[in-house]
């Protein structure tokens, strides 16, 4: 835990220094993406519906991801070379550019979402991003990829070539998303910085059954007991949300009212509630 | 006429023959580039050339088939036995020695193989084996010319491919790494500074301004200006003694 601290403590402290050979995977940027809210439903205009990045969405988020630190600092392969310190200036990561259009037929409008992506990148290009897209992003390339488990690998070249706001990155993540989710491939992501978003979008689908299955078959109660409690967050007027808001619920309860009211696999959590409880009882009486 | 016709006939009949005769197949040229052109003129009789037609074409047919069998899918021929009896578990490049002066290589290998016809005395890796097919889909081609630790391309000099195929390389390695076939290191992108918002005011329509919509000209003037009647007659006193 300690270690885990010291991590993000030593990550976030940001000097406009950076050294670009240090290698980042380390998950615990998650926490602080900020992220644009387009792939969730209209937001309630009461009852502030919790979004992506309220901090307490976040803790859970991270703390449902989980810290596989073999997979995290697992080797990669990297070119041998000295590290290159580049000093990044405000202005070359700035945005602020306004793109006019003149069409053949002489009227003047200003560019698409599209269209400014494409120049800004010509004009200030950013490490990794290509003009035009990988054709990986296209179906049967991106169904290829998923057979063979890259799916990781799919979402970080995503995040490296589209802006978030762009409609490509949407469907490429909504069809990573279901992808995983057919086949329940849970676990791939799981160390991931993509986790979060897996189980947001998740949540918002309002199809978690697949993913608390998931985690009770690898013996995560707390994870799962974290998740259910974030969907009554984000769905609060759903049964199971007012059921355990009425009971006071923690813990196990709050997995039984949800496998009761919200779930269609009802009968698997239960069994598999059952089997955990002896387990349950003995962390809560040594904690 | 026909006399003449026909004695021309003749002599290009005794001629023919001889220029037929060096038709040794070449394995490795023949196989790799086009089929040679049919030699016979029209009005020659075939049935003399049977033998050595039907030789030539098969031996052609062969060969054409060969090629075709793994131009479709070139990753089959890494599978086949042919190929593991030729390489084992080695890279194509194994054991490939370039001819060059003295002892320090030039820093470029060669710049093609082949020429047109004529392929040079040793080949390179990937010119030698008509087989061997530099594809995007071919992965497991690819990676022997990648550095399993860094990831990084082989340089021609290390391996001994032709500059032409080391172009061929390059571009099927990136192509491939486009299409997913290769899996490889993604830099990282840092999302922490940027804030993003879904509206901005460079991209979509502006309103238009007031002006427009209530019907007015987008500037004074262009509209017809009458000008005041005591100004007018106050110019006109002032500049009386000019006007006509």
């Amino acid at each position: 835990m300690a270690a885990v601290r010291a991590a993000r403590r030593l990550f976030r402290s940001f000097s406009q220094v950076k050294n670009v050979q240090q290698n980042k995977r380390i998950l615990l940027r998650c926490s602080v993406r900020t992220f644009c809210t387009e792939h969730e439903d209209n937001a309630l205009s009461h009852n502030a519906k919790p979004q992506f990045t309220d901090p307490a969405v976040q803790d859970i988020l991270s703390r449902i991801t989980g810290l596989e630190l073999e997979k995290v600092f697992r080797p990669i392969k990297q070119e041998l070379k000295l590290p290159e310190y580049k000093l990044m200036t405000d202005e070359q990561l700035n945005q602020e550019r306004f793109i006019v259009v003149r069409e053949p037929s002489g009227t003047l409008r200003k560019a698409s979402w599209e269209e400014r992506d494409r120049l800004i990148q010509v004009y200030f290009p950013k490490e990794g991003r290509k003009l035009t897209p990988h054709p990986i992003f296209t179906e049967e390339n991106m169904k290829m990829v998923f057979s063979q488990d890259r799916h990781e690998d799919v979402l970080d070249l995503c995040l490296v070539q589209f802006e978030p706001d762009s409609s490509d990155y949407i469907r490429v993540h909504a069809a990573t998303y279901e992808d995983l989710e057919k086949h329940g491939k849970y676990d791939l992501l799981r160390s991931t910085r993509h986790f979060g978003g897996m189980a947001w979008y998740l949540l918002n689908a309002r199809r978690v059954d697949g993913l608390i299955v998931d985690m009770l078959k690898r013996e995560l109660l707390q994870d799962a007991v974290s998740l259910v409690s974030l969907f009554h967050m984000v769905h609060p007027h759903s049964e199971s949300a007012q059921e355990s808001a009425l009971q006071q619920a923690t813990g196990t309860d709050l997995l039984k009212i949800y496998a009761q009211k919200e779930s269609q696999r009802s009968g698997y959590i239960e069994l598999a509630l059952q089997a955990l409880e002896p387990a349950a009882a003995e962390e809560s009486t040594a904690t | 006429m026909a006399a003449s016709l026909q004695g021309v006939a003749k002599i290009l009949w005794r001629l023919t023959p001889s220029a037929l005769q060096p038709l040794r197949i070449y394995q490795h040229c023949v196989q790799r580039l086009h089929p040679r052109a049919n030699l016979s003129p029209v009005f020659l009789p075939r049935h003399t050339f049977c033998q050595v037609a039907s030789l030539q074409d098969e031996g052609a047919a062969q060969a054409a088939e060969a090629l075709s069998r793994y131009k479709e899918k070139p990753w089959e021929y890494l599978e086949s036995e042919e190929y593991i009896e030729k390489y084992g578990n080695n890279p194509v490049w194994t054991g490939y020695r370039r001819n060059h002066k003295g002892g320090i290589p030039p820093q470029k290998t060669r710049k093609t193989c082949i020429r047109g016809d004529k392929i040079c005395g040793n080949p390179c890796p990937i010119c030698r084996d008509p087989n061997i097919i530099v594809h995007h889909q071919n992965v497991k081609l690819l990676e022997q010319f990648i550095s399993p630790y860094t990831g990084v391309v082989y340089d021609p000099t290390k391996t001994g491919v032709c500059m032409k195929q080391q172009k061929k390389l390059t571009e099927a390695i990136d192509a491939s790494r486009g299409h997913g076939f290769l899996p490889f290191q993604i830099p990282y992108v840092d999302f922490t500074k940027e804030n993003y918002s879904n509206s901005h005011d460079a991209v979509g329509s502006t309103p238009p301004p007031a002006s427009l919509t209530s019907g007015e000209s987008w500037y004074k003037w262009y509209d017809q200006i009458t000008p005041d009647e005591s100004e007018v007659t106050k110019v006109k006193k002032k500049y009386k003694a000019y006007l006509k």
